[in-house]
């Protein structure tokens, strides 16, 4: 049992689930404890002993049922099926299996331990021998799904699957030849026939099953990291869903670096009125010296998220940032814009994600296929909103700058900074295009603290993690 | 000391919690294996009731730790109270200077009264905390750890080397080690992902919200008289409303205090007018109630769709509303 949970636990970090020896050890020690007796008290204890992290119990789960019991369920299901297309009951079958191995030993045939554990459906012995020629060829090794026929082909020479075809050919003939008058040798026949058939669906779902369980999970991270890198504009349907998934975790991950963050801010003023309230205990003697340790006040941000057509996609990821990170922030208010200014700071609020940004994007809240027009957008924002930005806020302004030739009022902007803490432009355009064109980056940069390209996740990843420690 | 998983079911059950083969076998190798339990999951599927019950079930009393941002070794392990020792040396002044009427010089007073200084430094003058008071513990107990995901990672730190040996170093009184191990068990809500030290050192249990089946016992068995078809019908409706994507997704104890609204209103079966008026009880945003109700509109037309093909029932809990 020892050699058998290593190497499941050697399978479980192939799959990216961190196992420590010492939990090997637990693991071991607690299978000791509950037995194997009961299967799901086992999966429990090796569960509880082996995996730490929430998110990699469904990993365990699959590979658990793959490992222990993968081979076992799939030749019950085998034989279910070859039950099922020669019409027969589970008892016929049975009896059918007694008249082979009976009438083997009248005609005193000598046959390999493979074919009669095949004949006799004697699944433990069939999964060792299938077993033992796996490791000869070293199927642990498996790694892509091309590889499958080629480790297919070796496992059956390593059984001499040639060798028992010829046995079953010869023992269906004999019950071919008593089948003349006998509708159960006939029968027989058919389902030594079948048989042969089943060995190698066998030997094809060990291989699959294999190859599943050791990677399991390495085509969903390669596939995550490559995302991280590719530009916004280009993602297909199914890329864009992954990247939500994504968004959703990295803001995960910034929730818990910034509870950690805030928690480090240990240093601070002695507080004189708790400096104090202490001291009298000890007789007015200022024996525990009390520090402010209050936490920093939370920053305050205000989005302005250009939607227009050309920066659709960014936006998409930009809004559900904002609606991931709204709780993180005493305040945040989220305005979109394209040519007219809408604030949708309630409807994150009231709405579930993918309805709020739907809502934001489909035109619910302004007219979102008109021109865009930075300048009048800064003006209407200037004119209704500008009381929200204090000193404490941190603007962020996402856009491509591309202003259809109109009046770009980069006064408000000044505005802006010199009330905000800070203005922050994110621009999914590459640097090198800016000030060509209709667009007006040059003119607003000068009023922006941070300017940065921003398209693809990991730019977008960089931005925030600044922010935060600003 | 549990004799199998088995047993870990029955006691829990008479403790009136129901609890799956799944948890039953960690708890049953926590007590073998005398490993920390991390228990972690979603608010309100009774995380610190498994502490609680744990002590109930095996007859040990609870140490009940909780965590909190700056929480310290004061408040976790000891203290020394300061104030009972200056008072102490005021009053004894007469017999610090009988101590110390022979000594010559002030090497010598020093010496003398550095040779009696563990009179201050004794366990009389400790404040024991919860962790100290569970290594001190003559019978052994259930110490529960709860939220400890709240706890700042320096108190995690510290945690470690307790729950390694469960033996404290006081400086001044020298290594304290546990006359009896204790059962403990951490309570982490995931405000924050644990370090993998403490992972390691742990038996790591997931508690999600219970399926259906479950659901029913645990509300037939805390709602005591509620009627079998009420609890089936409430345990459904809350059971497809976890379904949908909300802010704050209703948990056991939510169901229960549903069930026992209704109860208290006398419903035995459910309307749209009497689910609204008191859904309020199972959902704690607007934006949920309003979600939800649309749930509830299809819930109920299927259900009355069941209803009808059904032999008919007397509708005994419209009645009320008139």
């Amino acid at each position: 049992m020892e050699a058998k949970i290593l190497e499941f636990a050697g399978i479980l970090r192939g799959n990216g689930v961190r196992v420590s020896p010492a939990e090997v050890m637990d693991g071991l020690r607690a299978a000791l404890v509950v037995g194997l007796g009961d299967r799901l008290a086992f999966k429990s204890a090796l569960r509880s002993a082996m995996v730490k992290r929430a998110i990699d119990l469904p990993i365990f789960d699959e590979v658990f049922d793959l490992f222990f019991s993968g081979l076992g369920q799939a030749m019950g299901e085998i034989a279910r099926q070859t039950q099922a297309a020669l019409q027969l009951s589970e008892r016929e079958f049975q009896e059918l299996m007694e008249f082979i191995a009976k009438t083997l030993s009248r005609h005193s045939i000598e046959v390999s331990p493979l074919a009669r554990a095949l004949l006799q459906n004697d699944t433990g012995r069939l999964a060792q021998l299938l077993r033992e020629a796996a490791s000869q060829v070293g199927l642990d090794a498996i790694s892509r799904p091309f590889q499958d026929g080629q480790y297919g082909y070796a496992i059956g020479e390593v059984l001499r699957l040639e060798g028992v075809r010829e046995e079953l050919a010869k023992i269906q003939q004999i019950l071919a030849e008593m089948g003349a008058g006998d509708p159960v040798a006939a029968q027989a026949a058919r389902l030594v026939e079948r048989r042969l058939s089943d060995l190698n669906e066998m030997i094809r779902r060990l291989v699959r099953s294999e190859r599943e369980m050791r990677h399991f999970a390495q085509r969903e991270s390669l596939h995550l990291k490559s995302l991280t890198e590719k530009s916004f504009y280009y993602l297909t349907e199914d890329e864009l869903r992954r990247m939500k998934e994504a968004v959703t975790r990295l803001a995960q991950r910034l929730k818990n670096a910034i509870s950690v963050r805030r928690k480090r801010a240990h240093r601070g003023r002695v507080d004189i009125k708790g400096t104090l309230r202490a001291s009298l205990q000890y007789g007015g003697v200022p024996f525990a010296i009390k520090i402010d340790r209050r936490k920093r006040e939370k920053p305050q941000v205000v989005i302005l998220c250009d939607v227009s057509d050309s920066v659709r996609n960014v936006s998409r990821f930009m809004l559900q940032f904002v609606y991931s990170l709204q709780d993180l922030y005493s305040r945040v208010r989220s305005f979109i814009f394209v040519a007219d200014l809408g604030e949708i700071t309630a409807l994150f609020g009231e709405n579930d994600i993918n309805q709020a940004i739907d809502l934001a994007l489909r035109g619910k809240v302004i007219n979102v296929f008109a021109h865009s027009d930075f300048g009048r957008a800064f003006q209407l924002f200037y004119r209704d909103y500008i009381a929200s930005v204090t000193r404490r806020t941190t603007v962020i302004i996402l856009g491509d700058a591309r202003n259809n030739y109109n009046v770009a009022h980069e006064w408000v902007l000044k505005e802006i900074r010199q009330r905000a803490k800070q203005v922050i432009w994110l621009n999914p355009e590459s640097r090198s295009t800016w000030g060509f064109g209709d667009s007006e980056m040059e003119r607003y940069m000068p009023y922006c603290d941070l300017v940065e390209e921003c398209h693809n996740l990991k730019q977008l990843y960089g931005v925030i993690d600044r922010l935060v420690s600003a | 000391m549990f004799s199998s998983i088995e047993d870990v079911i029955d006691r829990f059950a008479k403790q009136k919690y129901i609890c799956s083969r799944t948890i039953a076998t960690v708890i049953y190798l926590a007590s073998h294996l005398r490993k920390p339990v991390l228990v972690e999951g979603p608010a309100g599927v009774g995380k610190t009731d498994l502490g609680k019950v744990l002590a109930e079930a095996l007859g040990r009393s609870l140490i009940r730790l909780q965590c909190y941002e700056g929480l310290d070794e004061t408040k976790a392990l000891y203290e020394w109270e300061y104030a009972k020792q200056l008072l102490y040396t005021q009053i004894l002044k007469d017999k610090i200077g009988e101590v110390l009427a022979g000594a010559a010089t002030l090497r010598q007073a020093v010496e003398r009264i550095a040779s009696e200084d563990n009179v201050f430094f004794s366990e009389r003058f400790i404040v024991p905390r919860p962790l100290l008071r569970a290594i001190l513990s003559r019978d052994p107990v259930v110490l529960l750890i709860d939220e400890i995901d709240k706890a700042d990672t320096e108190f995690e730190a510290f945690l470690l080397e307790v729950l390694s040996d469960f033996q404290v170093s006081v400086p001044e009184l020298g290594t304290i080690k546990a006359n009896q191990l204790p059962l403990v068990i951490l309570t982490s809500n995931n405000a924050r992902e644990m370090s993998d030290a403490l992972k390691r050192r742990c038996l790591h249990l997931y508690l999600d919200f219970p399926e259906r089946e479950r659901e029913l016992e645990i509300v037939k068995l805390k709602v005591p008289g509620v009627s079998e078809r009420l609890a089936a019908e409430v345990v459904d409706l809350v059971q497809s409303v976890r379904k949908l994507d909300l802010k704050k997704v209703p948990s056991i104890s939510e169901t229960l205090d549903w069930a026992k609204a209704l109860m208290l209103l006398n419903i035995d079966k459910l309307d749209h007018e009497m689910v609204s008026s008191t859904l309020t009880a199972l959902l704690k945003y607007e934006g949920d109630i309003r979600k939800a109700e649309q749930e509830l509109k299809q819930y109920l037309q299927r259900a009355r769709a069941k209803v009808g093909s059904a032999p008919a029932s007397p509708p005994g809990g419209k009645d009320l509303l008139h």
